[in-house]
């Protein structure tokens, strides 16, 4: 083997080189976005913004979109809580029961209406929800709407009508869920309040409540065939019959059913929880006023709310929707009346002691 | 010898101009700035040892000791993301909340367990193959050999993964072949269960054992092996006196490598772990993930886990491995 001579030279040329290599990501890095003056960041969910929409968006406006993806809210909190007052995101996707936690950490800018002049296609029982109002003002535009269901495949498992059929040993290993989130649909279905709504200044009675149904899953955590974080998660497990019936959001259950996959979605007779998902302008937004643009493009026509209820499987909120929709479209995403009245909506109301009881409870049945 | 600014070779061919740096160069080492400054440093070898190492010292501070480091004192904080009137205090409290909380054992000692099992099963499964390359093959045909053993690796993770479900799931290749041959009526529940993990984990960590083995094998020279069997030694002999004695840095190599990759490895247990596999990554990412203020939980977990892996490590170095192979 040659042996190396440093000489100045290649000494020079060695440390040259190297400057250069690791100065090489600061030199081919994108533009930071307050550097650019058409451009857009949305963290969203996967499937929320289409594709057709976003193109159509970008050469009428000029406006380059970026999207980055999550999956989980609490996911979205951390990492805008972590860059502080410089976001890298313009707009985020928030469920209307986590308003109070972005709020009260100053992530998001109260919604100026005026600057929406489509906002009168928003469904008129969106536009001044309760939910949907912190300190009086709107904090962001509701575009897809759902609910924590019961989805089943049809050809194992016959039209439940309880929470029961999730913990009936002759589905042993063919149920799934989120933990956190049936978590609190496993309290109301032994009776307490999953919500946590009565619970402000009680904790104790929480704590009750919350060790209980944790003991009961890890009780019947022989059921469980996986737990899952996902939309997609749930949908490849029913694909590949892995499973039988699990806890589904009711968007990714309704594309199954959309796309001819023999799933049933419903709402058992204890009830369940439903949510509003919302775009939001962050704080300190590098561009909002194009945030206001794209809110508006949204509003525009109600194909665009179809085609987002298309894609996430989740309920539009924008006027003129359903007309769109095909008859199984509008099926897919449809419950019978009784069924929709036991839909209670997830409160604002006791977060913090919610989600810590909760996220402690999910460590120790994952862990058990 | 030719001028300065041209190159002329026996008077036919045309003359060619000099580069402009054959010029500048020159007169950029003589000017005196030069001479004062990077000329004085680089004129030393002591020095340029220094400047040269001072590259990649920086790359290793800023892209693995610093995130570490970051970790550490995150894990020393009362709460993070700092937030507006929250100002955070040192504490130990987050370290505590481990050994104070049972429950945060089980996934640990479960992540040791699966990392040790997979190490040793992945020895097992790759050292024939690492031998079989190294010494059957014949040294024309080795590269292609190796080459078609990397190429799955070029998949990533994710996608290996991936592969893995669609061969495993209840729909999967596998159970779609045994029922069609008629072995099984009902679908066998391979997916999310420790079988699929272990299997998972030794098939996307292999290549690291895979080629320290490689390497310490093929180093073996055969006139040892030729010599041994002249003298009556069998094949189990000279594997037993030879082979494994000599190719044991490759084996410590090999194996730290899968123990430390696999005992912290994220997506594939979560892709492909059950209810009973959640391992300790998992439960760090969930005080990240989670919606409330955990982050000093999860990095105070995160250096449990790192000191705790490498400490492992060191010792089954220290007792395995020579003298060349030793941590600490």
């Amino acid at each position: 083997m040659t042996k190396l001579v440093l000489n100045r030279r290649n000494t020079l040329q060695l440390l040259g080189g190297s400057a250069g290599a690791l100065a090489l990501p600061y030199i081919i890095r994108p533009l930071p976005s307050w550097a650019q003056s058409s451009v857009l960041n949305v963290t969203t969910y996967d499937k929320f913004l289409p594709q057709e929409f976003l193109d159509k968006f970008q050469k009428d406006s000029g406006i380059k979109v970026n999207v980055r993806l999550t999956d989980d809210q609490g996911k979205q909190y951390n990492l805008l809580a972590a860059e502080g007052a410089n976001p890298s995101t313009d707009m985020v996707t928030v469920a209307g029961h986590r308003y109070s936690q972005f709020i009260s950490s100053n992530l998001l800018q109260a919604l100026d209406t005026g600057k929406i002049p489509n906002w009168k296609n928003l469904n008129p029982a969106y536009q001044n929800a309760p939910w949907a109002k912190v300190d009086g003002k709107l904090w962001g535009l509701p575009i897809l709407a759902g609910y924590e269901g019961l989805a089943v495949n049809t050809n194992y498992v016959k039209d439940p009508q309880s929470w029961d059929v999730m913990f009936d040993p002759q589905f042993k290993g063919l149920t799934s869920y989120i933990v956190s989130d049936f978590m609190t649909i496993t309290m109301q279905y032994l009776g307490f309040d999953g919500d946590f709504v009565s619970y402000t200044d009680k904790p104790e009675e929480a704590l009750k409540a919350t060790n209980a149904a944790r003991d009961h899953l890890i009780k019947h955590k022989d059921m469980v065939r996986k737990y899952y974080d996902a939309g997609s998660e749930v949908q490849q497990m029913f694909i590949n019959e892995d499973i039988y019936l699990g806890h589904a959001w009711s968007g990714p259950a309704a594309k199954l059913i959309a796309d001819g996959h023999p799933i049933k979605l419903s709402v058992p007779k204890e009830g369940t929880y439903g949510f509003c998902y919302t775009l939001n302008v962050v704080n300190n937004a590098p561009n909002a006023e194009n945030a206001y643009k794209l809110l508006d493009a949204i509003l525009a026509t109600p194909e665009v709310g179809a085609s987002m209820q298309r894609q996430s499987g989740f309920a539009s909120t924008i006027s003129g929707v359903p007309e769109v929709l095909t008859d199984i479209e509008r099926a897919a995403g449809t419950l019978p009346q009784e069924q929709v009245e036991r839909i209670v909506f997830f409160s604002p109301v006791n977060r913090d002691m919610k989600n810590e009881m909760i996220d402690k409870a999910t460590a120790e049945v994952k862990a058990a | 010898m030719a001028s300065n600014s041209t190159l002329v070779r026996g008077g036919a061919m045309p003359a060619v101009a000099a580069p402009a740096y054959s010029t500048r160069l020159p007169a950029l080492f003589n000017s005196g700035l030069y001479q004062s400054t990077l000329g004085a440093l680089v004129s030393n070898k002591t020095t340029r040892m220094v400047l040269l190492a001072a590259v990649p010292i920086v790359w290793i501070v800023m892209m693995h000791i610093g995130p570490i480091y970051q970790m550490l004192k995150i894990s020393l904080l009362s709460n993070y993301p700092i937030q507006h009137g929250r100002a955070p205090t040192f504490t130990f409290a987050n370290y505590a909340i481990f050994f104070s909380e049972p429950l945060y054992f089980m996934p640990l000692i479960r992540s040791f367990v699966y990392a040790t099992s997979a190490t040793a099963v992945t020895l097992l499964v790759v050292y024939p193959v690492a031998y079989y390359v190294a010494k059957i093959v014949q040294p024309d045909r080795r590269s292609k050999a190796l080459l078609l053993l990397l190429v799955p690796f070029w998949a990533g993770e994710l996608i290996g993964t991936f592969s893995i479900i669609m061969l495993l799931a209840n729909r999967g290749a596998l159970n779609v072949f045994l029922r069609d041959i008629g072995m099984i009526d009902r679908p066998i529940p391979l997916l999310y269960t420790p079988f699929s993990l272990g299997f998972g984990l030794v098939y996307l960590i292999s290549l690291y054992m895979l080629l320290p083995l490689y390497s310490a094998i093929d180093k073996i020279p055969k006139h040892l092996l030729d010599a041994a069997a002249d003298l009556g030694a069998g094949p189990f002999t000279r594997f037993r006196r030879i082979v494994l004695p000599l190719s044991r840095d490759g084996i410590v190599s090999g194996c730290s490598l899968v123990f430390l990759t696999s005992i912290g490895v994220f997506a594939t247990p979560m892709l492909l772990g059950g209810p009973t596999t959640v391992l300790f990554p998992e439960t760090i990412s969930g005080f990240f993930h989670g919606a409330s203020d955990k982050w000093p939980v999860g990095a105070a977990f995160a250096m449990i886990m790192l000191v705790s892996a490498l400490t492992t490590a060191a010792i089954f170095m220290r007792i395995v491995g020579g003298k060349s192979t030793r941590l600490m």
